[in-house]
């Protein structure tokens, strides 16, 4: 029971570090590219005050907006590479840093 | 699979394989809210759209499982030797001792969950599905048959891969949800919410479909693994290292067809019930949900999808500010969780004792016709208060309730609608 205790603590320590990273971090990329997007759309896209018109259009930020999108997506890939790479008993090291597939332990 | 003649064994063999594969249709259409409930809550998708992709994605994923799922059960009972094979023991006379404990462990589980689909209750399947297991196995084997501590070199047994893992992984995700939302807030506070929502929406289909894809890998491998280990104790199957392709076919349909078929009154619940959802909220609760799935099936943390889909629901609800989370729902929920394991041992071991007793053929052939009879009564309950696609996703407080009380899910006792 003890042994149990201690090996869960450790496991959801880990769960929650690596949730928090994706599951957290990717969305804020993912909001941080929609406010991109609004910057470079500049007008409506922006709560403003009524009879004047928006905040200028920024083409910077759209740029900016689609390569946060493109780094989400990255992420996502990377997701369904793990599921399906464990699918088929491999696994995904980052001892490389970047991402190899390899033979499960 | 070659039946040559008819023998009793091979009818026996038969129920449980049917059993089974009815078990991973009800953990289908059980489990497709965790991925699409707040998906159709914020209509990002049309609701026929959404869970006709939940089970083409459930398909693929139950395909993609290619490693051997075949000591499933090790981790609750001892049903099975370190290498896949039976018990010696429960493996003789053609391992009638074995599939009777795996048809009633099934119906077990089964039973618990149709009984929480017409409540509207997301219960874990794999809950239900090891304590019907455990049930049979202590009606059969005694408590000593089941494994509840694992030997201590590693998280096992009852308590290291069902208990914990069920008070700490709703925790998880609904921090994770939690701060995702807060985050998300912060950073478009100001923005037209015309033109966000329409951005989360497509945020939120990505990560329904992770979930939705992990789902098929994780929880169609359970039933296979279970069928084959039939087949293996009944002399029909010896490799313990491959299992039958039309096993694998079988089970990615049956998950698939019950997905698609879509748990209507589940799905109302999880995406309507607990919290009123906006796409900001559905995009950090299934993010978290598809990050905490990945993240502990890489570490080898067992959880359920049901406990983290309904921990990021309610995350996400506690971490936007200004939106109210339904405790009075969360507390029924909670009380699902807590009963599912012990109410599905003892609808399993109620089980193996009828086929015990009864004996041989006929007896597993009155576990199955309970099973039947069940069924149908909760399905013909179900039609009087029908909750499909049309009405999913309306008001949880409002006047379009099809019946007058007060809440929409019906509040009768599972033993009600037998009778």
């Amino acid at each position: 029971m003890t042994d149990n205790l201690g090996f869960a603590l450790d496991g959801a320590w880990k769960v929650l570090t690596a949730g928090l990273i994706l599951g957290a971090g990717l969305p804020l990329l993912f909001a941080l590219g929609i406010r991109s997007l609004a910057w470079g759309a500049g007008g409506e896209a922006e709560v403003h005050e009524s009879g004047v018109s928006g905040p200028k259009a920024q083409p910077i930020g759209t740029v900016l907006g689609w390569l946060l999108f493109a780094i989400v997506v990255a992420g996502i890939v990377l997701g369904i590479t793990f599921i399906v790479a464990s699918g088929f008993g491999k696994a995904l090291s980052f001892e490389h840093i970047y991402p190899t597939i390899i033979d499960k332990h | 699979m070659t039946i040559a003649f008819v023998t009793q064994a091979s009818v026996v063999l038969a129920l449980v394989v049917v059993t089974a594969l009815a078990f991973d249709f009800t953990n289908g259409f059980h489990d497709t809210a965790n991925a699409m409930a707040t998906t159709i809550a914020t209509k990002a998708l049309r609701p026929k759209t959404a869970v006709a992709l939940s089970g083409l994605l459930n398909l693929v994923g139950a395909f993609l499982s290619v490693q051997v799922a075949l000591t499933v059960t090790n981790a609750v009972v001892k049903i099975q030797n370190s290498n896949g094979t039976p018990k010696a023991a429960l493996a003789a006379d053609g391992g009638n001792a074995l599939l009777l404990i795996i048809l009633a462990g099934l119906v077990g589980g089964i039973i618990w969950n149709l009984a929480t689909w017409l409540l509207g209750l997301p219960s874990s399947s794999s809950h239900a599905l090891f304590g019907g297991l455990i049930g049979a196995t202590i009606a059969g084997l005694g408590w000593a048959g089941v494994n509840w501590n694992g030997d201590g070199s590693k998280l096992d047994g009852v308590v290291g891969k069902v208990l914990l893992p069920a008070v700490l992984s709703p925790v998880i995700a609904g921090v994770v949800a939690l701060v995702g939302t807060w985050i998300i807030h912060r950073i478009t506070a100001g923005l037209a919410a015309r033109y966000t929502d329409q951005g989360f929406k497509w945020g939120q289909i990505g990560s329904a479909s992770l979930v939705s894809l992990a789902h098929g890998t994780n929880d169609a491998q359970k039933t296979m693994g279970v069928i084959t280990l039939a087949l293996i104790a009944s002399g029909d199957w010896t490799d313990t290292k491959n299992i039958p392709f039309w096993v694998k076919v079988a089970c990615a349909l049956a998950i698939a067809l019950g997905t698609y078929l879509g748990g209507w009154r589940i799905i109302r619940t999880l995406g309507k019930g607990l919290v009123d959802i906006r796409p900001a909220q559905g995009m950090a609760a299934q993010s978290g949900a598809a990050a905490v799935i990945l993240a502990s099936s890489h570490l080898g943390f067992a959880l359920s999808t049901t406990h983290v889909a309904t921990g990021s629901v309610l995350g996400s609800g506690l971490g936007q500010p200004g939106a109210q989370v339904r405790w009075r729902v969360a507390g029924r929920m909670i009380t699902a969780w807590l009963i599912t394991l012990p109410a599905a041992a003892v609808v399993g071991a109620v089980m193996w004792a009828i086929g015990h007793l009864i004996g041989g053929l006929a007896g597993a052939g009155v576990v199955f016709a309970v099973l039947v009879a069940f069924a149908v009564a909760v399905w013909r309950r179900s039609r009087r208060t029908p909750v499909s696609h049309e009405n999913v996703n309306d008001d949880w407080d409002g006047p379009a309730d099809p019946t007058p009380e007060p809440e929409p899910a019906p509040r009768v006792p599972a033993a009600a609608a037998v009778s």
